[in-house]
């Protein structure tokens, strides 16, 4: 663990969620915030410069996506979204706006703790010089020479592919949204077109993941998009 | 005038004929009697003159027939009374016989010119009569609000240019044409009025006339389609329609096919407008239900949660307490979800997102997302090589291949594998998902995806009987069928298809 115990931030408006959320982030040896309203929140997140918010979406005074905008014009602190099922569009509306992952409610502490880990150490790690080599399962990516080995065995993916398999690598557990890798990789005329991500995923499944049906590493979020996960 | 049609008798006759001619004999013998005591004054040349101005006037006034009459009796009087020798038909000399033919050329073409002009300005009359009174009925209509309304001014102006009764009859929901309003006793045959509407064309009948029928049915034109029948019932029988007459009615029914299809755009529009509303109210109580019931559902999981996190650590008994309320708190969240789902689903049109997507991805997410649930059991998954992209709103048929999933694992026993297969036919995508399980009772299977049925229903596990319902109305608002079997072997088996399109082209890669 770090030697200075991380600052999170909970902007909640319900009393008893905030409770639960609070003592599970505490657990994980954090400091914790509170705040109620989206103002208090934007606030709290000048003033106590917290290594993590988690940000409610329906908040009373305000629409929790409008202070993630406020937010990464002056921090790029990672935030975790806690939203409703049925909100596809607010989820993927809030991780275009720089959101870095989501929860749905209702939600276990044990998932909770999962993700505050994950974006803890992905911050923890950011100051650190970047290793060109990444390796998941059985497979190794050495970014500076562009090769990729499964099981030892070199595997040739097209200039899309690599492209797209960089993309994801960059930022590990974080969930990309369609609309973020279709400009990134194709260019902004190719927003609609999403099934050309959906075949070229498909492509690096085949390719990488030891059973295509069911990927280990290059997971799905139904309506919303990709997530890389080492 | 014989026609029926009363329009070019506006200006009615003020003289029936009889009346005509006895006018005409009256002014040639007046004239008689103004000439004769001007004999001894007046040359016979002037004379002739005054009979000439007498047919003249009488062709003015009294029309064509008269003005004949005139001309031949203004030859026999002059003849009679003043050539001599006076009072006999005999000529002294046999030029006034050249006098005569002339005087009566003279009259029967200055009879036929004035009459003729008459006519003309009658004529011209009549039409700008009619083209005003077009004129105010379009007028009238353009300001319809409801299709009784364009009744009431289409029979007004019927029967003040025709003479006649019309009724108007609209398409009901068959397509057959019903009667609007039923203000007045007259009969139509439908039959009649079903070809016309059908045929677009004026359908005539001369024998039903006699019986009360209405004896013209003119369909309503309008731009997009026929949109009713104009029927018309004249009084006289059978109708000797004009030219011009037929044509006015062909005006009229357009005019009314363009208000009547003024009103059915209104109305779309209104009910569209409505339906809108309806829907806005309907989504937005529902998120905020969602919403109310969710909150407390997420602080009943986390709270229960929670307690494993207090230090000192609770009592086992405590924990696993802890524990059944974390499980029974999520159980009721799916609960709510469902209901939820099913209220959003059965509340009308099901609003999908498709996206051209190759099903393998929406499968793997599926057994990824249950993660814990299919705790016990491998799901296999058997995919042909050829699955074209399909186009399908990734969200919802997840909820139905979680459903399908959940199920399986919640009846078949422990261990045992969970098959989940796709295969393309010619125009449609068939999922199977396949268990070790009881299967499905054989009666009754249709009704396992109606709502609160359940397979067993004194069955020990617990669920609520949605799961399937809500699978069901997912796959028919994508155009897909599901059924429920078993497989030969025992355990059962859901399908359920999905329609292939014509997926979009993804180019290849230039290298």
């Amino acid at each position: 663990m770090n030697a200075v115990a991380a600052k999170v931030l909970i902007v909640e408006d319900e009393k008893q969620i905030r409770r639960f959320v609070r003592m599970a982030v505490e657990e994980e040896g954090c400091q914790v915030a509170e705040a109620e309203t989206m103002t208090q929140g934007l606030i709290d997140a000048g003033s106590r410069k917290p290594d993590l918010v988690i940000l409610d979406l329906g908040l009373p005074d305000g629409n929790g996506i409008d202070l993630i905008r406020d937010l990464r014009g002056w921090s790029d602190v990672p935030v975790l979204i806690l939203s409703a099922r049925s909100q596809e569009n607010d989820k993927i509306d809030a991780l275009d706006a720089g959101a870095d992952d989501y929860l749905t409610k209702p939600f276990s502490v044990g998932e909770l703790r999962a993700r505050v880990r994950a974006l803890l150490r992905r911050r923890s790690r950011s100051g650190e010089t970047v290793s060109p080599l990444v390796e998941f399962g059985r497979v190794a990516v050495d970014l500076s020479r562009r090769v990729v080995t499964r099981a030892g065995e070199p595997v040739h993916l097209t200039q899309i592919e690599y492209r797209l398999l960089s993309t994801l690598l960059a930022q590990p557990g974080k969930v990309l949204t369609q609309r973020n890798l279709l400009r990134e990789i194709w260019g902004p005329s190719y927003i609609e077109s999403s099934h050309y991500l959906r075949v070229y995923v498909g492509h690096l499944r085949q390719k990488l993941e030891d059973d295509p049906t069911q990927p280990k590493h290059f997971l799905t979020e139904t309506g919303v998009g990709y997530r890389f996960q080492p | 005038m014989e026609s029926p049609t009363s329009l070019l008798e506006d200006s009615p006759e003020k003289f029936t004929r009889a009346q005509g001619f006895l006018l005409t004999v009256v002014a040639c013998a007046g004239t008689t009697v103004v000439a004769t005591p001007l004999l001894d004054y007046l040359d016979l040349a002037n004379i002739v003159m005054l009979f000439l101005l007498t047919v003249l006037l009488v062709a003015v006034r009294l029309g064509r027939n008269a003005a004949i009459l005139a001309s031949v009796l203004s030859v026999l009087l002059f003849d009679i009374f003043f050539v001599p020798p006076r009072f006999s038909l005999a000529v002294s000399n046999i030029q006034y016989v050249v006098t005569f033919a002339v005087m009566l050329a003279t009259a029967l073409i200055t009879a036929h010119l004035a009459a003729g002009l008459r006519q003309q300005a009658r004529e011209s009359l009549a039409r700008e009569q009619r083209t005003r009174a077009l004129y105010q009925l379009a007028r009238q209509l353009a300001g319809t609000l409801t299709v009784e309304q364009v009744v009431d001014i289409a029979r007004d102006f019927i029967e003040k240019q025709f003479n006649a009764r019309p009724l108007i009859l609209l398409p009901d929901e068959e397509e057959r044409p019903r009667v609007v309003s039923h203000a007045d006793s007259l009969m139509v045959e439908t039959h009649l009025a079903q070809i016309a509407m059908e045929g677009g064309q004026p359908v005539r009948s001369e024998d039903a006339s006699g019986l009360g029928y209405a004896q013209l049915y003119l369909p309503l034109r309008a731009s997009m389609r026929v949109r009713g029948v104009l029927a018309v019932k004249f009084v006289s029988s059978p109708p000797d329609l004009t030219a011009d007459s037929t044509s006015l009615l062909e005006i009229l029914a357009s005019l009314i096919a363009v208000a009547v299809e003024r009103l059915h755009y209104v109305e779309v529009a209104q009910a569209t407008e409505v339906k809108m509303l309806t829907e806005r109210l309907r989504s937005s109580i529902l998120s905020a239900l969602s919403h109310d019931l969710r909150t407390p559902l997420t602080a009943m999981v986390g709270l229960a949660d929670s307690l494993f996190l207090v230090k000192p650590a609770l009592p086992a008994t405590a924990l696993e307490t802890a524990q059944a309320l974390h499980d029974q708190a999520g159980r009721l969240a799916g609960l709510v979800g469902n209901l939820l789902d099913m209220a959003r689903l059965n509340a009308g049109e099901v609003i999908l997102r498709r996206e051209w997507q190759p099903l393998e991805e929406v499968i793997g997410a599926s057994i990824n997302l249950l993660g814990n649930a299919l705790e016990g059991h491998a799901v296999k998954v058997q995919l042909a090589a050829d699955l074209p992209l399909l186009e399908f709103d990734a969200v919802l048929i997840e909820r139905v291949l979680c459903n399908l999933l959940e199920n399986a694992a919640k009846y078949a026993p422990k261990g045992s594998p969970i098959v989940v297969t796709a295969k393309a036919d010619a125009d449609a995508v068939e999922v199977a998902v396949m268990d070790h399980g009881p299967g499905f009772p054989e009666q009754r299977r249709d009704d396992l995806f109606k709502m609160f049925v359940r397979g067993e229903s004194e069955s020990s596990k617990p669920g609520t009987g949605l799961g399937l319902a809500i699978c069901k109305a997912i796959v028919d608002a994508h155009g897909g069928q599901i059924t429920a079997d078993n497989r030969l072997d025992g355990g059962g088996c859901i399908r359920f298809t999905l329609p292939k399109g014509i997926p979009p082209v993804v180019e290849e890669e230039s290298r």
